[in-house]
């Protein structure tokens, strides 16, 4: 069917409860035809939340969603059909051969019986696996799972490809080949990619937009270069101290120039242009007062620091219980 | 349009079905290894250990009403393993023997009580359909038949000098078996082992299957393709039920081989497709339904075989319905599982399927399979959410 909507995912004003907890929270996105969008978050933001209502995999509680132009509510099935998906956790089934694992879920996406055949070959040909047409997935290694996982997505020739935290968990070596085929089929086959990372480097990397979730709440949207632009995104120094001294260092900083933040026993700031001199300068300014230091770093902006910028607080389990509760409640605590 | 769908849930659950074959068929030796174990074990250990059953329900039709045969009654009831629950028309008798309410008829003729020599036959009929309670009824009768008539040869010799030599001659009884196969423990308990490992067969796989595919990720991504998502639940009903099937006939091809009779022959396994289809299905989605609720493995496990041991048990899977407790035996009348054993025995000891049973026991078993399908749906429709 020829869509006839711009837009490869549209959300509207997106809802989820689960019980008093407000997972999402008025999430609208317009994802483009052809782009590669990220969704960026840390665990327990409600990412996953939203992709599984775009996966049809839970409804929400209010809201709309379409995918190309196709109501996902009114028409789960058909919207389904658009759509390839790779989870975090590699699904194939080892009881089964590579050919049988294609086979079923070349059924599962309603793929013609006459052409089953030849996608499979064509699946099994991208995922370099020829040779293993009849051996079990249990005998494969793990990339060779991977390869045939994300072949099993992409046989259906969904126009939509649905990535959640592709890799996390990942070597670089393995990580930057994954950015290679996304790229790939993006230009070659003119998929539209929506992905979750955990990783702003990544999403630097691949994304031609990010949306940057916390809370359930949409609180930042645009192209790598905007955000970068929005959230200052110079090189962080970044001290460690005991908590008594804090304040002290938070003053020496700002003798520096800088806009420090504090987080636990951390102070932090944006180093600007010149990070090395003013590491320079608050060294000797800490060895003069004499303060005990534990660490001091200079690194690339992380989630962490957009996430201290735009919101003031930190990302992960510092916070306390809370989040680590709320991963918990949604299931999804790692 | 409605015609597409359900054109589209059969398909996809076959899909899924035809998916839980390949890996069936993957592991079909360790399938056929572990089915064998269960009943081996069964019928070797309660072959070995059949119990002496007490209190065996009899019926008694007495044409003589004399004081011997008050004093045979007596007799016969004094060592407790006999009961006599009603004294009845030998056409009300015979009714009780055939419905299972009692495991023998004994018939005192006219002229017992007379001290006309020899004496009358007494007739046994006997239930060979529960083996032990009629060898032990057979036993007590003529075991007390030989007591009473030398008791009488003793008698009228203190009474008579003419004989001096006394004669010991038992009181003759005729023993008829109410069924034609010659009936044993083995055929006895086969038939509660093929039933329940029927039961197990299904909870065992159709259960496990869902909560692995959960663990493993499968479900979710089942319900990320374009399927009618109720094709999940059926297909795993489906592959439960098949389990059953598979189970139940190891078990009854064992059974036949270590001495069971299959009374009904050839036509009798054709009639346990249908019995042990329904007992699949039936727990089959009942172990869905449990699936759905019960997220650990070990759980599920846990609850499986606390349903399906004392169902069994209390089904008369091992020691027949009418030797329980009277308490347990109230409860039996609500067991699906009395209604799919007594029908596996009819098939396999009685050789027919009284129409009036084949219904009941149909008729039970399709309204619990109906109560445990919409159940499974249930719970299938309302936690399918969580299931990513």
């Amino acid at each position: 069917m020829l869509s006839t909507s711009e837009y490869a995912i549209e959300t509207e004003n997106l809802v989820k409860k689960f019980g008093n907890l407000t997972a999402v929270n008025g999430v609208s996105l317009k994802i483009k035809k052809g782009e590669i969008f990220g969704l960026l978050g840390p665990n327990g933001a409600g990412k996953s939340t939203i992709i599984n209502m775009l996966l049809g995999l839970i409804a929400p509680t209010s809201g709309r969603i379409s995918v190309n132009g196709i109501n996902m509510l009114k028409e789960p099935e058909k919207a389904k059909g658009q759509i390839g998906i790779v989870t975090q956790e590699t699904v194939v089934e080892p009881e089964l051969t590579a050919e049988d694992n294609l086979k079923i879920f070349g059924r599962l996406y309603q793929i013609p019986a006459d052409e089953l055949q030849k996608d499979i070959d064509f699946a099994l040909k991208l995922s370099d696996l020829e040779g293993f047409r009849k051996a079990y997935a249990g005998t494969f290694s793990g990339g060779m799972k991977r390869r045939l996982e994300t072949a099993k997505a992409l046989m259906h020739a969904p126009q939509i490809l649905l990535l959640d935290e592709p890799t996390t968990g990942l070597d670089v070596q393995n990580r930057v080949k994954i950015w290679e085929l996304l790229r790939k089929i993006n230009k070659e086959q003119k998929v539209t990619i929506l992905m979750t990372t955990q990783y702003l480097e990544e999403a630097d990397q691949l994304c031609s937009r990010i949306a940057i979730i916390d809370h359930g709440k949409l609180i930042a949207l645009g192209t790598p270069a905007e955000l970068r632009q929005k959230i200052g995104m110079s090189n962080i120094i970044e001290v460690t101290v005991d908590a008594d001294v804090l304040q002290k260092v938070v003053q020496i900083f700002k003798k520096a120039g800088l806009e420090p933040q504090t987080l636990s026993s951390k102070v932090l700031a944006p180093g600007g242009a010149k990070p090395v001199e003013k590491v320079e300068q608050i060294l000797r300014l800490l060895s003069a007062g004499k303060i005990d230091v534990h660490s001091v770093s200079v690194h690339e902006p992380t989630i962490d620091d957009v996430f201290l910028k735009l919101t003031g607080s930190a990302v992960r389990d510092e916070t306390g219980d809370f989040k680590g509760r709320r991963a918990a409640m949604l299931g999804r605590g790692r | 349009m409605e015609g597409a769908d359900e054109m589209g849930l059969a398909n996809d659950t076959y899909t899924l079905f035809l998916r839980d074959l390949l890996i069936f068929k993957k592991n079909l030796k360790v399938n056929i290894v572990r089915s064998m174990i269960f009943p081996i074990l069964f019928i070797v250990l309660l072959g070995a250990f059949g119990s002496t059953p007490k209190n065996v329900p009899v019926a008694l039709v007495n044409y003589d009403n004399g004081l011997a045969s008050l004093q045979f009654i007596n007799q016969l009831q004094s060592g407790g393993s006999i009961k006599v629950v009603s004294s009845t028309t030998q056409q009300a008798a015979a009714a009780m023997l055939a419905q299972g309410s009692v495991a023998a008829v004994i018939v005192i003729p006219t002229g017992f009580s007379s001290d006309q020599l020899p004496k009358p036959d007494i007739y046994v009929y006997l239930d060979n359909s529960q083996p032990q309670s009629a060898s032990l009824v057979n036993e007590v009768v003529n075991k007390v038949a030989a007591q009473m008539g030398t008791q009488i040869a003793a008698g009228s010799a203190s009474l008579s000098d003419s004989v001096p030599d006394s004669v010991s001659t038992p009181i003759p009884v005729v023993t008829n078996y109410a069924y034609g196969a010659a009936s044993n423990y083995e055929s006895f308990v086969v038939g509660g082992i093929v039933i329940m490992v029927a039961a197990f067969g299904s909870v065992f796989s159709s259960g496990f299957t869902v909560l692995s595919d959960r663990e493993l990720g499968n479900l979710k991504a089942f319900l990320t393709t374009p399927i009618n998502k109720f094709a999940i639940p059926l297909s795993k009903i489906g592959y439960g039920t098949m389990q059953s099937l598979f189970s139940a006939y190891i078990g009854l091809a064992i059974g036949l081989a270590l001495g069971a009779t299959l009374a009904a022959g050839f036509a009798g396994l054709l009639e346990l497709i249908w019995i042990i289809f329904l007992v699949g299905l039936s727990f089959s989605s009942l172990a869905i339904a449990l699936a759905m609720r019960a997220k650990q493995l070990q759980t599920y496990a846990l609850i499986g075989q606390s349903i399906v041991m004392p169902t069994a048990f209390l089904g008369g899977a091992f020691v027949p319905v009418s030797l329980l407790p009277p308490l347990l035996q109230s409860v039996a009348v609500v067991d699906p599982l009395a209604y799919a054993v007594n029908a596996v025995r009819d098939i396999m000891i009685k050789g027919s399927l009284p129409l009036g049973g084949l219904v009941l026991d149909s008729a039970v078993l399709l309204a619990f399979a109906g109560l445990m399908l919409a159940l499974a749906f249930t719970f299938f429709r309302n936690t399918s959410e969580q299931l990513s």
